[in-house]
């Protein structure tokens, strides 16, 4: 369970506050009561208190920050090692609030005017088609002021519009912008410091999807989650398609030296690319529900996901990929699937459609390229498989292919692994990189 | 020092303040006297109009500036007009603004005109006190809440207090304006109690309060209206949206600055009015967010009016022309996006 630390209200007249230290650092631990945030309100400094015990989990701010009170600067959460989405966790407080919302909405109302049926919102990536984004004229100023592509910003307000909290959200992810080639900066969100370890994340997701896993790594490493071209904060250069050879190339340039490498789905086939073609930048490989050749099933789903892309509301679009991604063990639990459903949303609304197509263009290029290299794979190995997995069937043939590899398959589990099975992943994740440190 | 006085009481004690500090203020309409007056015919305790604000001037000031004026809206506002004209600060009683029509001419034609056409040589300090709006269960002709009528006449000022205390300093205020001032009195409200500092003090006309500070949403009302947006935003902090409340306090001249930093605070405005949809307040306020706040708004403005109907008779649905908190609600709900 995580506890937000949040910009206090301290007077009548208080509206924003500056924050001036974290004096805990991420990932120690906090008694409640312990001074856990310094800030700035009205020329005078105020040391605020943990509201409970636990280990600071994420700060969504930094020293300098101007925030409006009630805004969520951190987390901290019970144990150093529970699954913390910090994503999730800011929507999943307003997801309390709607809640609340459809209460009152459901009780009588002294006019008789109730809410109507409402047609599901049209998805913000329909007009991103049609070259302007759906943004709100503050949103708009914000854009101009910080030099920000509003199409490269995922819209969050009614009907995906673009607002001005995603704008200053977008601004404070793209200080991680790492140039990876000529005219092309990728968003690389950083955590911890030590020996680099890369993520890599699969198709028409960003590095969210590895949220669970990001703390417990970043305990001892740094942490480089390398969004690709066309995700999130990432440029998107107008190419035909986005191919994985380049993608590993621009995973090599992310790190400075030798780095553990994690790919999950197509992230994997950049993971194994990588290793294939820069084996000396490869220090431990982890393939999460990986193929060399893509499956019909795989590709007709890929397809779908392109189209439903362009039409859908990203909600709509997480919930279509559900059946595909999770167990029916894990679908059964009607509030994971529910918190997944919503942390999904924002997840997908970070791809837009053209970067889908790219990518997806980009996988079939690329399969059946490596099936005879697995052979040639030198660096240790790890390949974590799902036992219920429906995309990627094949995973587990493919650590009897490399050698020098160990095999984790998860009993029954869907294709999301790092979601679905986010303990058992991590630990394995975490096993296989410390003994090859 | 202040008491609690209910807001008819409050009007009371500025109309007896501003005639005991000035003689050339008077009061004349249908029933300000309520039979005042009249010891002779057996009746000693006036009852003072509909809702009893002028009890007990006639008393105190005599027949000569307390008149009872027959049932002709045209004619004791056209006399009001001349009074002014001629030197008086006459404060007439049009019982609800529903009449206006019948009264319309030396309001729109003569006050609003006089000062312009006569190059400034002419006044008219003229108040017309007027009972508007909806809520108890007084049917369509004695239920509108007509002042978007004077607002869209240049020459005219109109004011709507929400609370007793604004409504004793917005009066007096009105009182001793040389230019004619519309003084809205909300019917639901009149019975309401507030706090009310003793003595004499202004409340500035063109100048709004803001009554309950948030960054999230700025709700702006006017005279009953204002009591739905606050009932409302303190809903919404429950779910965490905090919201400016601002009253207009005066509907003409508006006080834009007030409605714009708000809004440059929380890029959202809605806008709750008890008048009819269209060329009204709501409107107005959207319009000046749109035009002088443009790039501050974060989603579109939403307004929470009447609809484009009559006031019921039947009570429910007279309750339900009514804006409720719950509109408002669900209006700021779709502005964050949560019921899309």
């Amino acid at each position: 369970m995580a506890t937000p630390i949040a910009m206090p209200k301290l007077g009548i007249t208080m509206e924003e506050g500056t924050i001036v230290d974290w004096p805990v650092g991420v990932g120690e631990t906090v008694e409640k009561g312990d001074i856990v945030l310094v800030i700035e309100s009205e020329k005078a400094e105020v040391e605020i208190e943990a509201a409970a015990s636990g280990v600071v989990r994420h700060y969504y701010a930094e020293p300098g920050d101007v925030l409006p009170c009630g805004s969520v600067l951190g987390a901290i959460t019970e144990t150093a090692d529970e699954p913390f989405d910090a994503t999730a966790f800011e929507q999943e407080e307003t997801a309390k609030a709607q809640e609340a919302a459809e209460t009152l909405a459901a009780r009588p109302s002294s006019a008789v005017r109730a809410p109507s049926l409402r047609v599901p919102a049209r998805s913000p990536t329909s007009s991103l088609r049609k070259g302007r984004a759906p943004a709100t004229p503050a949103a708009r100023v914000r854009a101009r002021a910080l030099e920000i592509d509003l199409s490269r910003v995922g819209g969050t307000g009614p009907a995906g519009r673009v607002t001005r909290r995603d704008v200053e959200e977008f601004s404070k992810r793209r200080k991680d912008r790492v140039t990876v080639a000529e005219g092309v900066a990728l968003d690389v969100p950083r955590h911890g410091e030590g020996v680099p370890v890369l993520l890599l994340p699969g198709l028409g997701t960003d590095v969210s999807a590895f949220a669970p896993q990001i703390p417990a790594l970043a305990e001892k490493h740094l942490v480089l989650g390398v969004n690709p071209r066309g995700v999130a904060g990432s440029d998107a250069p107008d190419d035909d398609h986005y191919d994985v050879a380049t993608a590993a190339a621009d995973a090599v340039a992310v790190a400075a030296g030798p780095a553990h490498v994690i790919g999950a789905s197509l992230g994997a086939a950049v993971a194994l690319e990588m290793a294939l073609a820069h084996p000396e930048r490869v220090r431990s490989l982890t393939l999460i529900t990986p193929f060399v050749e893509a499956g019909p099933r795989l590709a007709v789903v890929a397809d779908a996901w392109c189209r439903l892309a362009a039409s859908l509301t990203a909600e709509d679009l997480a919930r279509s990929l559900l059946p595909w991604f999770f167990s029916p063990g894990f679908l059964s639990d009607d509030a994971a699937r529910e918190r997944t459903a919503r942390g999904l949303s924002t997840t997908v609304a970070r791809v837009p459609p053209e970067t889908l197509r790219r990518a997806v263009a980009g996988l079939h290029a690329w399969s059946g390229t490596r099936v005879a290299d697995l052979s040639n794979v030198a660096v240790p190995t790890l390949v974590v498989a799902g036992g219920g997995d429906l995309l990627t069937p094949g995973a587990s043939s493919i650590a009897d292919a490399i050698p020098n590899s160990t095999l984790v398959v998860v009993d029954d589990a869907g294709h999301a692994l790092t979601i679905e099975s986010s303990d058992a992943v991590t630990q394995a994740l975490i096993e296989h990189v410390t003994a090859h440190s | 020092m202040s008491r609690t006085l209910s807001f008819t009481d409050a009007i009371n004690e500025a109309l007896v303040i501003a005639m005991r500090a000035d003689e050339d203020v008077i009061v004349l309409g249908e029933d300000v006297a309520g039979g005042g007056g009249r010891q002779d015919q057996g009746i000693e305790d006036p009852w003072g109009g509909p809702f009893g604000a002028t009890k007990g001037l006639i008393g105190e000031f005599g027949a000569k500036r307390v008149r009872d004026t027959p049932i002709s809206e045209i004619g004791f506002v056209g006399a009001a007009v001349g009074a002014a004209a001629t030197g008086l600060r006459p404060v007439a009683e049009l019982m609800f603004v529903d009449f206006l029509g019948v009264a319309l001419d030396p309001l729109l034609n003569q006050a609003a005109k006089m000062r312009y056409m006569f190059g400034g040589k002419a006044r008219v300090p003229l108040t017309v006190r007027t009972n508007v709006g909806a809520g108890n269960r007084c049917a369509a002709q004695h239920s509108q809440a007509l002042y978007g009528f004077t607002v869209a006449i240049p020459g005219l000022k109109t004011v709507i207090p929400s609370s007793p205390a604004d409504a004793k300093g917005l009066l007096l205020s009105a009182i001793r304006d040389d230019s004619p001032v519309v003084f809205c009195e909300t019917k639901t409200l009149m019975n309401v109690e507030g706090e009310v500092p003793e003595g004499d003090y202004e409340i500035p006309i063109g100048e709004a309060a803001l009554l309950r500070e948030g960054s999230d949403v700025t709700l702006v009302g006017m005279g009953g209206t204002v009591h739905t947006a606050v009932a409302a935003a303190e809903a919404l902090a429950a779910e965490g949206v905090h919201a400016d409340v601002i009253d207009l306090r005066t509907l003409y001249p508006m006080d834009e600055a007030a409605v714009l930093a708000s809004l440059e605070k929380t890029g959202r405005v809605v806008v709750v009015d008890e008048a009819n949809p269209h060329c009204g307040m709501a409107s107005e306020v959207a319009s000046l967010c749109v035009d002088k706040g443009f790039d501050d708004l974060d989603g579109p403005v939403k307004k929470v009016t009447a609809p484009h109907t009559p006031v019921p008779f039947s009570p429910p649905l007279e309750d339900a022309y009514m804006p409720s908190a719950d509109d408002v609600i669900l209006a700021v709900h779709e502005q964050l996006g949560w019921n899309t």
